[in-house]
């Protein structure tokens, strides 16, 4: 009997090893990522990494309308940025609204995020760089120095913008493991990161192909174009001084050497590659005032259809609907009649005067505002802002660019064309009839001073707000036109080619040729390039850089403790005022960004910019 | 429809598997028990036996019903009829017949010669022999040297109309802190904590069912339970080690008794339910834009120029709103969209046993309709508990629960979702045109199109959602040796979750110029989204129980266990857009134009190795040891097992001959109790964090998706797990023959090395995820008291419960830079950091004396505190006393009478030591320009030059107004009267002619009164800027029928 018990007692034992044998249950495989351990072999793999962050830098740069609102044209009352695990936007987060004076402090995220970027570019480059050590075939290591190319070109434009930005920044180009070897990082001097810029960027434009190999790859273009960028504006930071980055000591001769290697890049950018404008540069058509059937080809410079344009230097691919790597440009700045838009950015009313007449090539009469409700005539008065007859005869991008009253735009409900919406500020979507057909008025919360954008957003139905396929374009031909332009300009004053560039860029909207007292002389015609950047490149974040670069804050808004100046709507009606009684302090803290204080707690070799201590 | 018939359907199956079940254990099983009794009897009918009858009564003289009476020594036995009668047959005069009944003292009685015996039983008024549910087994709640309160789940319990289970345990046990945070059908659960935020990960206690740990509390039909205990220190809940540091909350379900006739029990219920309250949102279009007009006048940049809404407007609302209400609607959103909530509750059970078998089933409907239209609950719970006994040494048993639920709502909080908040709700829409079908829009103009038509939200926007759950489990014991019993325990849970969202499409109109305005609520092309989610769980525990005594005074006993817990998640998603009409909602009624996708999985598993060891001597020392290891999947191998040991110790102090002594006359029973252990938690970190992996992070090359992956997390491969070590001192005394009884309570809960992420540089939180790190400390410290009086006065028995308990947090260490907050290093965690005020400024003068902050008279002027001439976050001022988020102090008052066929029983709760600020997007004093539901409190509450005693800042004032300073500061204490019931038991002879052996009639209501000085919702609810789903009240009314 007892020796029976002592079996069962040896059984029990054994039955509970035998389920203990359970616990390589311990070791699970994630089903959804992929392990690290398995990568690194092929090309493909290079590819993919190179893929992976080509999207991350993209989302740094997509939403560049957003920088417009430090500039005097465009309005940023807010952003779309929804939540912490959106990938889109997330630089802007913790930023709401964008204005040009009190918003650089405010940049933290966009800090963030391209460091972040810059780690991704790192990662990629120190990985195939070993595949390349690697390697004998000397095809392999071809390919695989292209990616490191495009990768380099990343981390440069990455880098470009830090140190626009903020002027020193920590400069890290190698794989980080541990927290501790940045976490007590100073800032490396601006000419340093820029050397390492411009040999960056040699080496792409060494590596890359003359043609890209696909839609959304990097060409020599690029890596020219972006190398020629940032000289010019290592010449202005030269020329004008930087006196918010009390590190940096400017020199009139780099300044000169910098214009000239800007403008022979430029140059090359050019003659070399055979490159076009968009549809050869032709106006295209322009409908009568309130219609839209036909748009002038600049209107569909921005749209999808054109991606892939010889135009698109460096820019960031996109996709539709279901793609996860949508812009959202229609929710942005557009209106709600369109896929419930909801118009965070749009034109301030300042920016109607600076689209000249296709007739004198000239500026026209300002714009008077007018308040309907109180102006019997206010429609129909002579230059009255509210009469759709003020608009005629315009540089084509004006209608292309914006929406005034009376003009058309193609609404778009669940994907679904919902037909002409007519817009006419402060109607939201109202019942209206004009020549005898009933519409529903555009109906938009966002904008205040009368205008809308019409350039970047589709006029046809089919994707929703957030589903967006656009390229957006970091550098297109026509800027790279009249940075040469300016570049020359600096070094030469006004030249054949520089203002021959410009007039292209004019024929774009349908105006004549620069009258010669634009081009008598080196501020003249740097004027002209400034308007026709204004007008040209409208939306795209440029102006707040170049205001900064050419330090004319104090011109465009005057000077400290003065005035400021006033932004009014289409009714007359005073909407904001910027630089009232502003300090030095407030002017200076537009020309730099603000270190982000919270890394500052944590690391005191990081040092703040002067207005910021 | 389809839910209709879902419903029958599943009222049928029920029904089915009801009758299968009766009709099985009737016919087959009891005919072949009783065939075996039949043999049995026959076989020791041999000698002189003969029948012994009689009557048990209670000392009331009531006969007592269902009462046990078996043969000392025998396996025979009977039970009292309807009438209190027995009667049964016993071997010779040597017969002893032991009497017992739960509830009242057992009582043995040798037969002799007598042939008829009438019984009296006495209440047992000593809980000393009850019998606790611990970790894996029970214990005799004397030898209990943990800190455990149980409490046993009679009708005042299951009677009450709460919604679930976790909410029914608020003010019964002291340490277990219970929230509730909504009221809302489906979603209206409490949060559980035992003894305070045990960390800052998840604090929830572990919930385990019939040894089934990740059981959803609020799943469970309350009729099926019997016990739940609360295990609060290390050792009471270290055989749950790894999953146990913020204490296990143990339920037992209902089995049959052995030798128990079949009973058949019957409980129904229904209840009425309003909110405790709720915000009074102004249903008055003029005012409102009246609102807006004074607050942008104030707004000194734009001098009122910028007014969006003009006196014509307003005046036009103000006369034609009397004359035609459609074109000029004054709607009272709240009456539109709320309703009166109700609930019902229906319950059938049925129990027995004999001497080899026993089985409880139960079939449960509960059902709520909430207070906001279209958010309804409904649940269906079926439990088969089965034990049988195979051999003499080898039993084997099963539980099977399963549980259905249907929820309908329309966003996760009820009221408000993100963007289309009540607080866009305004007066000036009119809700539905119910004849032609239109949902009303803006009208007003300068009003924003963007407004929210609340009505159409909850009736178009509608989630469907829609679980099964089973949980099984089977065991096997076996007792080769007498006092070794070795055990295997297999359980099997399972979910399916369904979800349906399918919007109807429908526009705003304008029904003054008879056209749809531009806004579409639920867009043409609303797609119809389906959503699985289904799983399951497993659970192996192979266990080895030892139990021996060694001559009268030692026993030992030791358990072993070995456990493997495995889960498997599953998640499935499609949607299409473009349905082919409105009215279907399934996928295939949508074209394939555009559709989504999404699907994934995830696994889990623990595998642990428990032993504990009891020793008591001469049956007034006690000593418990534990040890488990556990290791789970989520670590790497090498940092994957977490040991965590305990013991304590107890002293029966009362059987000490020199403690007798002196306190024989008064003091029943004393014990004194020591713990100390250590117990772990992984749940900080996710279930492959700590592997190194590459994400997804597609580009689009040649305009197409191209694969792209990225790398971009830190690893931390030292991380290891999470610990907290509890020292528990207790004292237990029981007094004047068990009519007092008290539990006193002291711990001390240091959680160590808590999981989170280490904080890294922001050079590179934007590629990479910081690694997890044992970062943090955080110490518990607080004590509990249980008092409990019972006693009867001739026929009026009655029982007090008092219990309280207080708890003190402190962060103890932080190994990195934390910025000054409400979570900071040797403070208590989420302490009160406020600005201070003082009050609203009432003249110009005033503002100018104060520090400069740009305020006007009707601004509330907050203090420079550190007198450095700046209002900044160093102005702050910390209050250790109070929490933000959860009070110190909770107290729960239990009372309970009898008295002829009456019960009486009530509940008091309250909580101390929270404040809070109450700011939200209802009471702000800063109103947006345009669309904004507002209340009558802030036309008559807000400071003016004309209304100077108000109690909020004037209207579009300094948006400081709004900043968490003293003035939003509210004590969020509360006493609330959680539950009054009062039952009837009809007299036995009444209903004896129907068969029923007890009926009962009860009404009942729930938070009848809260006191509190809160201006807000309620005080027991999570702080929130837009939920407004209230609490409720409710009455209800019931009946108990047994057969």
């Amino acid at each position: 009997m007892k020796r029976l018990n002592f079996k069962s007692f040896v059984y029990i034992l054994g039955l509970m090893f035998v389920f203990s044998s359970c616990d390589e249950q311990l070791d699970q495989v994630p089903t959804v990522d992929m392990s690290s351990s398995i990568y690194w072999k092929t090309e493909a793999d290079a590819t993919t990494a190179l893929n992976g962050l080509c999207s991350d830098v993209r989302y740094l740069f997509d939403r560049d309308y957003y920088l417009d609102g430090m500039g005097e044209f465009v309005r940023v009352r807010g952003n779309s940025f929804m939540n912490t695990y959106g990938r889109t936007g997330r630089a802007y987060m913790g930023n709401w609204e964008i204005r040009p004076v009190g918003s650089m402090a405010g940049f933290d995220r966009m800090y963030e995020f391209c460091f972040g970027a810059v780690n991704r570019a790192n990662y990629v480059i120190e990985n195939v760089q070993k595949m390349v050590e690697q390697t004998t075939l000397p095809d392999k290591k071809k390919n695989l120095e292209t990616v490191i190319g495009e990768a380099k070109l990343m981390r440069a434009l990455v880098y470009f913008r830090l140190i626009s930005m903020w002027g020193d920044v920590p400069y890290i180009d190698w794989r980080v493991y541990k927290n501790s070897e940045v976490a007590s990082l100073p800032r490396t001097p601006i000419e340093t990161i820029k050397d390492s810029i411009i040999s960056d960027l040699t080496y792409a434009y060494d590596k890359l192909p003359v043609k890209a190999s696909a839609i959304g790859r990097m060409a020599k273009p690029a890596a020219l174009a972006l190398r020629g960028k940032v000289q010019l504006y290592w010449g202005c930071w030269n020329k004008n001084g930087w006196p918010e980055l009390d590190s940096f000591t400017p020199d009139q001769t780099k300044a000169s050497t910098a214009f000239k290697a800007a403008a022979a890049d430029f140059k090359s950018v050019i003659q070399d590659y055979s490159l076009t404008l968009f549809r050869n540069g032709e106006p295209g058509s322009c409908d009568a005032l309130g219609k839209a059937d036909v748009l002038p080809n600049y209107f569909y410079l921005f749209l999808p259809a054109a991606n892939g344009d010889p135009e698109f230097l460096l820019y960031f691919t996109h996709g539709g609907t279901g793609s996860n790597q949508s812009e959202e440009l229609m929710r942005d700045l557009a209106g709600r009649s369109l896929e419930t838009g909801q118009a965070w950015v749009t034109p301030r009313f300042e920016i109607a005067d600076r689209y000249q007449s296709t007739i004198t090539g000239d500026f026209c009469d300002p714009l008077i505002p007018l308040d309907v409700a109180t102006v019997k005539d206010a429609r129909t008065r002579l230059n009255s802002a509210v009469n759709p007859q003020s608009y005629a005869n315009r540089d084509y991008r004006m209608k292309s660019t914006i929406l005034w009253d009376y003009e058309m735009c193609k609404g778009s409900t669940g994907k679904v064309d919902a037909g002409w919406v007519p817009y006419i500020y402060k109607t939201w979507g109202a019942k209206v009839t004009i020549n005898g057909v009933s519409y529903t008025s555009y109906n938009t919360d966002g904008t205040n001073s009368g205008y809308v954008f019409r350039k970047f957003v589709r006029n046809y139905a089919g994707q929703g707000r957030s589903d967006g396929d656009f390229n957006w374009p970091v550098i297109r031909l026509a800027d790279v036109f009249l940075m040469y332009a300016e570049a020359d300009n600096e070094v030469n004053g006004p030249q054949t080619l520089a203002i021959d560039l410009v007039n292209k860029i004019r024929h774009r909207g349908n105006l004549p040729a620069l009258a010669a007292s634009k081009t008598s002389d080196k501020a003249a015609f740097f004027s002209a390039i400034e308007q026709e950047r204004i007008v040209e490149l409208a939306g795209e974040g440029q102006r707040s850089f170049d205001l900064r670069r050419w330090r004319a804050i104090e011109r465009v808004w005057g000077p400290a403790l003065g005035p400021g100046k006033a932004s009014y709507d289409t009714y007359g009606a005073q909407v904001a005022k910027f630089f009232e009684n502003t300090n030095e302090l407030s002017y200076q803290q537009s020309y730099i960004f603000k270190i982000p204080q919270s890394e500052r707690d944590r690391n005191p070799n990081l040092t703040q910019n002067k207005p910021y201590r | 429809m389809t839910y209709l018939r879902t419903t029958n359907n599943v009222i049928y199956l029920l029904n089915l598997t009801l009758k299968f079940m009766i009709n099985f254990f009737k016919k087959r099983l009891i005919s072949a028990f009783s065939i075996f009794f039949m043999s049995c009897l026959a076989l020791s009918a041999q000698s002189q036996s003969f029948i012994v009858e009689g009557e048990v009564l209670s000392q009331e003289n009531e006969p007592l019903v269902g009462v046990g009476i078996t043969i000392k020594n025998t396996a025979q036995g009977t039970t009292t009829d309807a009438n209190g009668h027995y009667s049964i047959k016993v071997p010779d005069k040597n017969a002893v017949l032991v009497f017992s009944f739960i509830g009242f003292k057992a009582r043995e009685i040798a037969v002799g010669s007598q042939k008829s015996i009438i019984v009296k039983l006495e209440d047992s008024m000593v809980q000393l022999d009850n019998v606790v549910v611990v970790g894996y087994g029970t214990q005799k709640k004397v030898n209990v040297t943990g800190s455990v309160s149980s409490v046993t789940v009679s009708e005042s319990l299951t009677d009450r109309s709460v919604a679930n289970v976790s909410s029914a345990l608020q003010g019964l046990m002291p340490g277990l802190a219970v929230s509730q945070n909504s009221g809302m059908a489906g979603n209206n659960g409490s949060e559980l904590l035992i003894r305070g935020l045990g960390t800052i990960n998840n604090s929830s206690p572990l919930i385990v069912v019939d040894d089934m740990p990740d059981v959803d509390i609020n799943r469970i039909n309350m009729n099926d339970i019997e016990s739940i205990s609360v295990l609060k220190d290390a050792s009471a809940s270290s055989v749950y080690g790894s999953r146990a540091a913020n204490g296990v909350i143990l339920v037992k379900t209902k089995s049959g008794k052995k030798n128990d006739k079949t009973q058949i029990d019957f409980s129904g219920s229904k209840g009425w339910e309003k909110p405790t309250n709720y915000y009074d949102f102004m249903d008055d279009y003029p005012r409102a834009l009246t609102l807006h007009q004074r607050s942008a006048a104030t707004s000194p940049s734009t001098n009122g120029k910028n007014q969006v809404f003009k006196n014509g407007t307003i005046d036009q609302w103000m006369a034609l709103g009397m004359v035609d209400p459609i074109k000029y609607p004054n709607t009272d959103w709240w009456d539109v969209i709320t309703r009166t909530g109700s609930t019902e509750n229906y319950n059938l059970s049925a129990s027995g046993g004999k001497d080899n078998s026993n089985f409880y089933a139960s079939v449960g409907y509960h059902k709520q309709e909430g207070l906001q239209i279209n958010n309804d609950y409904e649940r269906y719970n079926a439990r088969f508990n089965a034990d049988y006994k195979l051999m003499k040494n080898m039993n084997l048993g099963f539980r099977f629960d399963g549980n259905w639920s249907n929820y309908v709502y329309s966003y996760d909080d009820g009221f408000t979702g993100q963007l289309n908040d009540m607080q866009y709700a305004i007066a000036g829409i009119y809700p539905y045109d119910s004849e032609r079908n239109l949902y009303g829009g803006v009208m007003a103009y300068g009003e924003d199109p963007q407004a929210y038509n609340a009505l159409t939200f909850y009736t178009n926007v509608l989630k469907k959602e829609n679980r099964q759950e089973a949980n099984t489990s089977f065991y096997l014991d076996w007792e080769p040796i007498k006092g070794l019993v070795a055990r295997v325990d297999y359980n099997l849970s399972y979910y399916n979750q369904f979800f349906k969202e399918a919007n109807i499409p429908n526009r705003a109109y304008n029904f003054q110029t008879e056209s749809y305005g531009s806004r579409w609520f639920v867009s043409e092309n609303a797609s119809i989204t389906n959503r699985v989610n289904s799983g399951y769980k497993t659970l192996m525990n192979e266990r080895l129980n030892y139990h021996k005594k060694f001559n009268e005074n030692h026993e030992f006993s030791a358990m072993l266990v070995h456990s493997t817990e495995y889960w498997f998640d599953r998640y499935l998603m499609a949607s299409r857009e473009n349905r082919i009409h409105p009215s279907l909602s399934e996928i295939d009624a949508a074209l394939t134009t555009t559709q989504g996708t999404a699907g994934n999985s995830s696994a889990e598993a623990l595998s642990s190795f428990i032993g504990r060891i009891n020793y008591s001597a001469y049956g007034k020392y006690l000593l418990e040891l534990n040890l488990r290891a556990d290791g789970s999947s989520k670590f790497q191998a090498g940092n994957r097992f977490g040991y965590f040991p305990s013991a304590s110790l107890g002293w029966i102090f009362s059987e000490e001959e020199f403690v007798r002594s002196l306190t024989d006359d008064w003091l029943t029973s004393g014990k004194l109790r020591v713990s100390y252990g250590e117990l772990g938690n992984n749940s900080g970190i996710g279930r492959y964090q700590q592997q190194e992996l590459l994400y997804q992070n597609n580009y689009i090359v040649g305009g197409s998706i191209a694969n792209g992956f990225i790398y971009s997390k830190m690893l931390n491969k030292d991380l290891s797990w999470e610990s907290t070590a509890v020292l528990n001192l207790g004292l237990d005394l029981v007094y004047l023959n068990g009519k007092l009884s008290t539990e006193f309570d002291y711990y001390d809960r240091l959680t160590t090395g808590m999981l989170q992420r280490s904080q890294v540089s922001l050079h590179l939180t934007g590629a990479y995820e910081a690694a997890y790190a044992n970062l943090g400390n955080l110490r518990n410290r607080g004590a509990e008291a249980n008092i409990t009086w019972k006693d009867k006065v001739k026929d009026f028995r009655y029982s007090v419960n008092f219990n309280v308990s207080y708890n003190r947090s402190r962060l103890e260490k932080w190994a990195e830079f934390l910025d000054k907050g409400s979570i900071y290093v040797n403070m208590p965690y989420q302490y009160l950091y406020s600005y201070q005020d003082k009050g609203l400024a009432q003249t110009w003068q005033e503002t100018y004396a104060a520090t400069p902050q740009s305020l006007a008279p009707g601004d509330v002027v907050r203090k420079d505190v550190n007198g450095d001439g700046l209002i900044d976050g160093n102005d702050r001022v910390a209050s250790t006393n109070n929490l933000t988020d959860m009070p110190t102090t909770n107290y729960g008052l239990n009372l309970q009478m009898f008295w002829k066929g009456f019960d009486l029983s009530m509940l008091f709760q309250a909580a101390t030591g929270r404040k809070d600020f109450w700011i939200n997007v209802y009471n702000t004093s800063n109103l947006p320009k345009q669309r904004y539901a507002s209340s009558y409190e802030q036309l008559n509450d807000t400071w003016s030059w004309e209304n100077r005693d108000a109690s909020r800042p004037r209207l579009g004032g300094a948006a400081t107004n709004m900043s968490e300073t003293t003035l939003w500061l509210d004590d969020m204490s509360y006493l609330r009267m959680k539950n009054i019931m009062l039952g009837y038991t009809l007299p036995k002879k009444w209903t004896q002619r129907l068969s029923i052996s007890s009926l009962r009639v009860y009404g009942s209501t729930e938070n009848i009164f809260t006191l509190t000085n809160y201006r807000g919702l309620d005080p027991e609810k999570i702080g929130s800027t837009v939920d407004v789903y209230p609490l409720t009240k409710s009455f209800s009314v019931g009946v108990n029928v047994s057969f």
